[in-house]
C-alpha cells in the first residue's frame, strides 16, 4: 500500500533545516501569530509579510511548486467560508454589481476583508507546510515535549503516528477485498459494508493496542517513556530568532 | 469544519485555547485515573483507529461523498472523557501533518470538534439511552454532535468578526444537519455492528 509522505523533505540541508527544533516552532509560531493576527483592511502590510515567507522557503531549499500545492489543495475549505464577505459586509463605499438576473451590493471593505482573511490563511499554511516538512516529526514531537506540552499528550501522539500507517493499510486493504468483489449494489448495501468495516477495524485496533500494552508491560513500562534530547540551542539558533523577531515588529510597525 | 489560521480573532482564539486547555486537562485526569498505564497504548491507537476512520469516504448522493466526523462514535465506544482525548491527538496531528485547520485556531478546533461534539454527544446518548434503545441513542447523539460542533464554530467565527453570525450560522446548522444524518446512519451501524459482535467493548460508565 501507498501513503503520502509528508515528511518527504526533512532531510535535505539548509539553514531552516539545521535550526534547533524548539527555536524552529517558536519562530514560525511568532511568524504565524504576526500574520494571523494582522488587523484592519490595511492590505498593503501582506507585500511584507509575504516576502518574508517566501525567503524563508527559498533559505530551505524546499521546492516552492510542492508548498503551493499544499496551499491550492487547502484553498476550496478557505474560500468556502470567506466567498460571501464582499457581499455581506456594511454597504458604506459599496457598489452594485449585476451578474445576468442576480444584483448583488458589494462593498469594498468586504473585499478588503475577504483578501485579508485569504492571505493570512495562505500564508499560514505555506509556514505550517515549511515547518513541516523541514522537520522530521519524531524530533518535533520531542521538541513540542520539551516546549512544556503535556507528555501524556505526547507519548498518546507518537503511539498514534506509529499505528495510523499500520490500521489506514488495513482499512485499505478490506476496501480494495470487498471492491473485488462487490460489483453495483445499492448505495445502502455499500454504506453497510463500509460501516462494517470501520467496526472491524474497530475491533482489530482494540485488540491490537491490549497486545501492544502487554508486550509494553513485559518489558517493564511502568507509565513513563525515556528519551535522550541531546540537541542544544546554539546562538545561531537565538540570532535567527531575533533578526526574524525584529524583521517581523519592523512590518508590523512601518508597514 | 477545520478552522484555518487567520479566521479568529485574537480574543476569541486566546479564550477558546483557555477552555480547551483546562479540559483537556480535566480529561486527561479522569482517563488517567480509570485506565493508568494502560491509557497510553490505548489512546495511541484509537486515535490512529479515529484518523483512519476519517479517511474513508462514504457515498451520500449522486457522485457526492463525506467522511465521518466521529466524535460521537468515539465517546460511545470510549467514554467522554477519553474521546475527548482522541479527537485532541487526532486534531494536532491533522494540524501539523496536513495543515488541516490552524495552529492559533487548534483551541478553537479542539472545543469543538473534541469538547463539544465528543462530550455533548455523549450527554445526549446517556440521556437517550434510558428513554429508547442504544440505537436510537447513537443517532441522535451522532446528528446532534455534528451540528453542535458545526454550531459553536459559526459562533467563533460570528464572535471573531469575520462573517455575519445571521448568515454563517444557518448557513452551517443546515449543511451539517444533512451530512449529520449520514453520520448518524454509518454511526449507527457501526455500533449495530458491534453490538452484535463484541458487546462487551462499549463503554459503561
Amino acid at each position: 500500500m501507498e501513503h503520502a509522505f509528508f515528511d518527504e523533505y526533512s532531510h535535505s540541508d539548509s539553514v531552516i533545516h539545521r535550526l534547533e527544533p524548539r527555536v524552529k516552532i517558536l519562530a514560525f509560531l511568532l511568524c504565524i501569530l504576526f500574520i494571523a493576527f494582522a488587523t484592519g483592511y490595511n492590505l498593503k502590510i501582506f507585500v511584507p509579510y509575504s516576502i518574508t515567507v517566501i525567503s524563508l522557503i527559498l533559505l530551505s531549499k524546499v521546492p516552492v511548486a510542492f508548498i503551493f500545492k499544499r496551499v491550492v489543495s487547502l484553498l476550496p475549505f478557505i474560500l468556502m467560508v470567506t466567498i460571501f464577505l464582499p457581499f455581506i459586509q456594511s454597504v458604506e463605499g459599496g457598489e452594485k454589481v449585476s451578474w445576468g438576473a442576480l444584483t448583488l451590493p458589494v462593498s469594498y471593505n468586504g473585499i478588503r476583508l475577504f483578501v485579508s482573511v485569504v492571505m493570512k490563511s495562505c500564508l499560514s499554511v505555506m509556514l505550517t507546510t515549511l515547518l513541516m516538512v523541514s522537520t522530521d516529526f519524531a524530533s518535533l514531537l520531542k521538541a513540542l515535549e520539551k516546549l512544556r506540552v503535556p507528555s501524556l499528550l505526547i507519548m498518546i501522539i507518537s503511539f498514534m503516528y506509529r499505528y495510523v500507517f499500520v490500521l489506514e493499510d488495513e482499512l485499505m486493504k478490506m476496501r480494495q477485498a470487498k471492491e473485488c468483489r462487490s460489483v453495483g449494489g445499492s448505495q445502502w448495501f455499500h454504506l453497510k459494508a463500509q460501516a462494517n468495516m470501520l467496526g472491524v477495524l474497530f475491533l482489530r485496533a482494540y485488540e491490537r493496542a491490549e497486545k501492544v500494552y502487554l508486550a509494553m508491560c513485559s518489558r517493564g513500562f511502568d507509565g513513563h517513556a525515556r528519551s535522550i534530547y541531546d540537541s542544544k540551542i546554539k546562538t545561531r539558533d537565538m540570532l535567527f530568532l531575533v533578526f526574524l523577531a525584529v524583521i517581523l515588529t519592523l512590518i508590523k510597525l512601518y508597514g | 469544519m477545520h478552522i484555518p489560521d487567520g479566521f479568529l480573532s485574537v480574543k476569541v482564539s486566546a479564550a477558546t485555547w483557555v477552555i480547551s486547555l483546562c479540559g483537556i486537562a480535566l480529561c486527561l485526569k479522569k482517563v488517567t485515573a480509570r485506565l493508568k498505564d494502560k491509557m497510553i497504548p490505548l489512546m495511541g491507537v484509537m486515535s490512529a483507529f479515529v484518523f483512519a476512520a476519517q479517511m474513508l469516504n462514504f457515498p451520500i448522493f449522486a457522485g457526492t461523498s463525506g467522511h465521518l466526523l466521529a466524535s460521537a462514535l468515539a465517546s460511545i465506544l470510549l467514554g467522554p472523557y477519553a474521546a475527548a482525548i482522541v479527537m485532541t491527538c487526532v486534531l494536532v496531528v491533522q494540524c501539523f501533518l496536513f495543515q488541516d485547520g490552524g495552529i492559533t485556531a487548534l483551541g478553537a478546533n479542539i472545543l469543538n470538534m473534541a469538547l463539544v461534539a465528543a462530550i455533548g454527544g455523549y450527554g445526549v446518548y446517556s440521556i437517550a439511552k434510558k428513554m429508547t434503545g442504544i440505537i436510537v441513542a447513537t443517532a441522535m447523539a451522532a446528528w446532534l454532535s455534528v451540528v453542535l460542533a458545526s454550531s459553536v464554530c459559526a459562533l467563533e467565527l460570528a464572535a471573531s468578526g469575520t462573517v455575519a453570525l445571521t448568515i454563517v450560522l444557518p448557513a452551517m446548522a443546515l449543511a451539517h444537519a444533512l451530512t449529520g444524518g449520514i453520520e448518524a446512519a454509518v454511526t449507527c451501524l457501526i455500533i449495530n455492528f458491534i453490538l452484535k459482535v463484541r458487546k462487551d467493548l462499549l463503554y459503561k460508565p
